[in-house]
């Protein structure tokens, strides 16, 4: 890993040299870079062909890791759009193609920065922090005020947004196959107050690489594997699109614990939305 | 000449529920009630003026608050049915169908939280973003459009002034001050003059039929509980008020549905129970206010009966049977039915003088109330596009 002193710039404080860090991630579905115009082969149990129409993800709490372990947080530049404190909006849709609901801004890496040290390894989740997942959307700062992330139903945000439609997707089915991961049943959050009890799902995706450079490697996200028993052609009845998180779908039996989480009575896999190289 | 009276004597009710100064600009609301009534609670960050009603209503009835302005708010919530749409559930954008019934607006401030079953929709400017920007089914479809849809607002003339004139310190059409706007028009939504408050509260001995004054000895009878939920000024325990120590609030299973014998609604329909996760929470859902409720049909979170003589039959019963399809099962032998739905021996005359009753929660004044009405010319863009239901 290589160090970018900023010494001489903070020679008036005796504060501890900080370095600029930036995380590079790249959406693929299927090993292709993500793209709204892009079609994708093979999808889920069905090898199913698709169109990616929107991916967006919340990256929260990142972190470099030394030697011994300990973490150090990454202290993002907050600039108002993307970055919140130490939250970031990921945005790999460009607003063309199949992406309506999407805007002609991306974002694919977390930018801040950490002391001078020593680093290995890289750490983060996949979420918004339970103390800024239940607060009023239309008085939240960016990205938080980011409708297309909205989850209001569920009183949040999602954490991940990867929509997903069959190329041959029937005229009056599904309107496509959606993964989206957010905390659910979160009986006591309301607009006003914090709720008094965690979610009983939060559905936070953590995510540690013992081994990360920021200079030479990349977070990869794809959902190819995490989809890879589900049929994306079809929808459970009475049930949202594709894989919504929700309890009792059972278009999510196969998904969540690939993406790190006990569903029902199934316990969390190991994730395998989030690699690395 | 004595209502009138009263009626103004409101206006110093209305000055007192601004928890925050008005701007010198806004003109005080006068709440359309009568001096006994509070007004509902009023959001700190969400006074009421007259501008911002006026402003609300405007965006309440425009199509182009939806991506492909064909849908506006009044698209399912229409005044001559006291704001609800006379289908089983809601159509959205792109024909999409919704999944719970839609639900009238009258008293909308009074109802601390809003939807059928939803702990987090604790006020209307929060509730608002559901078919703003929803997409579970979609609505209004304006997910991840927010710019497009503001920038529509600005352009429009009215909107240059009005949302200036509502908003001096935040004066464009923006997350915060179209939900406003939205919240503070059905805050002012408010039916409390039918025929049986003339006959309740303002002494009319001759406002009711013999029948509805049968029907409403029955009402507020033992044998068939209908006001243990369906209680207070709007019939229903889900209450706040600007007095109000507390939010009430009141769910129930009614044995609408019994899947698997051990009291399942259907998989999009759970009730409270999708949002709290607690198993008994199952088939949960608001009761809902009866005012003006004989023009609300039809009935029940799913809008699955047509008419209130279905909807007091299946109190009759205890809960109602489904012989075959998805949803077969007998609501009666719910385990999770509610306490006060014990089934009742209401004779047909019984049923006829509780319906009647029940139509004397009509408030005409409220359906034709001009306040309430579409405010935009017949071929304005705000409404050229529109579908009504």
């Amino acid at each position: 890993m290589k160090y970018i002193a900023f010494a001489a710039a903070l020679a008036a404080t005796p504060a501890m040299a900080d370095q600029a860090v930036s995380i590079n991630f790249a959406a693929q579905i299927a090993g292709k870079p993500f793209s709204c115009t892009e079609t994708y082969m093979g999808l889920g149990a069905k090898g199913t062909a698709v169109k990616g129409i929107d991916y967006r993800l919340f990256v929260s709490g990142a972190a470099l890791i030394r030697a011994d372990g300990t973490a150090q947080p990454i202290a993002l530049d907050q600039d108002g759009k993307w970055q919140l404190d130490d939250l970031a909006l990921l945005d790999f849709e460009d607003g063309t193609g199949g992406c309506a609901t999407g805007t002609a801004e991306i974002n694919t890496t977390l930018r801040g920065t950490v002391p001078e040290g020593d680093y290995v390894g890289l750490g983060f989740a996949l979420a918004v922090p339970f103390d800024k997942n239940h607060g009023d959307p239309t008085l939240a700062p960016a990205p938080l005020n980011t409708t297309a992330m909205f989850w209001n139903w569920q009183g949040g945000y999602r954490f991940v947004r990867i929509d997903m439609v069959p190329v041959d997707k029937a005229a009056d089915g599904p309107k496509g196959w959606f993964l989206h991961l957010g905390s659910t049943q979160c009986p006591a959050a309301s607009k006003t107050e914090a709720p008094t009890a965690p979610c009983k799902n939060p559905n936070h995706l953590p995510v540690t690489f013992a081994a990360f450079d920021p200079a030479t490697n990349v977070v990869v996200i794809d959902p190819a594997a995490v989809v890879a028993d589900a049929d994306l052609t079809v929808n459970a009845p009475e049930t949202s699109p594709g894989c919504m998180s929700f309890p009792g779908d059972a278009d999510c039996v196969s998904v969540m614990g690939k993406l790190g989480q006990a569903y029902g009575d199934l316990p969390a896999g190991p994730q395998q939305l989030v690699t690395m190289r | 000449m004595g209502r009138l009276a009263i009626w103004a004597g409101c206006i110093g009710v209305a000055g007192l529920a601004l928890a925050t100064p008005a701007p010198l600009t806004a003109e005080p609301y006068s709440w359309p009630i009568p001096a006994w009534m509070p007004p509902p609670p009023v959001p700190a960050d969400n006074p009421m003026t007259t501008q911002k009603v006026d402003l609300g209503r405007h965006l309440f009835y425009d199509a182009r608050l939806s991506a492909d302005g064909t849908v506006a708010c009044v698209s399912c919530h229409v005044q001559d049915r006291a704001f609800t749409d006379g289908r089983e559930v809601p159509v959205g954008i792109n024909g999409t169908f919704g999944i719970r019934n839609a639900p009238g607006l009258a008293n909308a401030g009074y109802v601390p939280m809003l939807t059928w079953a939803n702990p987090h929709m604790t006020s209307l400017e929060f509730q608002a973003l559901m078919p703003l920007f929803g997409d579970n089914p979609d609505e209004m479809g304006n997910n991840g459009q927010e710019a497009a849809l503001f920038a529509r607002l600005a352009a429009d003339p009215y909107y240059a002034t009005a949302f200036p004139d509502a908003f001096p310190d935040r004066p464009a059409p923006d997350l915060f001050t179209v939900t406003r706007a939205l919240a503070a028009f059905q805050r002012s939504l408010i039916s409390v003059d039918s025929p049986y408050d003339r006959f309740k509260y303002w002494g009319d001995k001759d406002a009711l039929s013999d029948a509805a004054k049968r029907g409403e000895q029955l009402f507020f009878d033992h044998r068939f509980e209908c006001y243990h939920c369906h209680s207070g000024i709007h019939f229903t325990e889900n209450l706040q008020t600007s007095r109000s120590a507390f939010a009430e609030t009141g769910f129930h299973n009614t044995g609408l549905y019994n899947i698997d014998g051990a009291g399942a609604y259907p998989a999009n329909n759970t009730g409270l129970m999708e949002l709290t996760g607690d198993p008994a929470d199952m088939g949960k859902f608001r009761t809902p206010s009866l005012r003006n409720v004989a023009l609300t049909a039809p009935y029940f979170h799913d809008g699955s009966a047509a008419t209130l003589d279905e909807v007091l039959d299946h109190y009759r019963q205890g809960g109602r049977s489904i012989a075959t399809g998805p949803h077969a099962g007998h609501g009666a032998t719910s385990p999770l039915r509610d306490g006060m739905i014990v089934g009742n021996s209401a004779t047909k005359a019984e049923i006829a003088d509780i319906i009647a009753f029940l139509e004397s929660l009509t408030d005409t004044g409220f359906l034709t109330n001009p306040a309430y009405a579409d405010p935009w010319p017949a071929d304005h863009p705000a409404v050229a596009d529109r579908v009504l239901p």
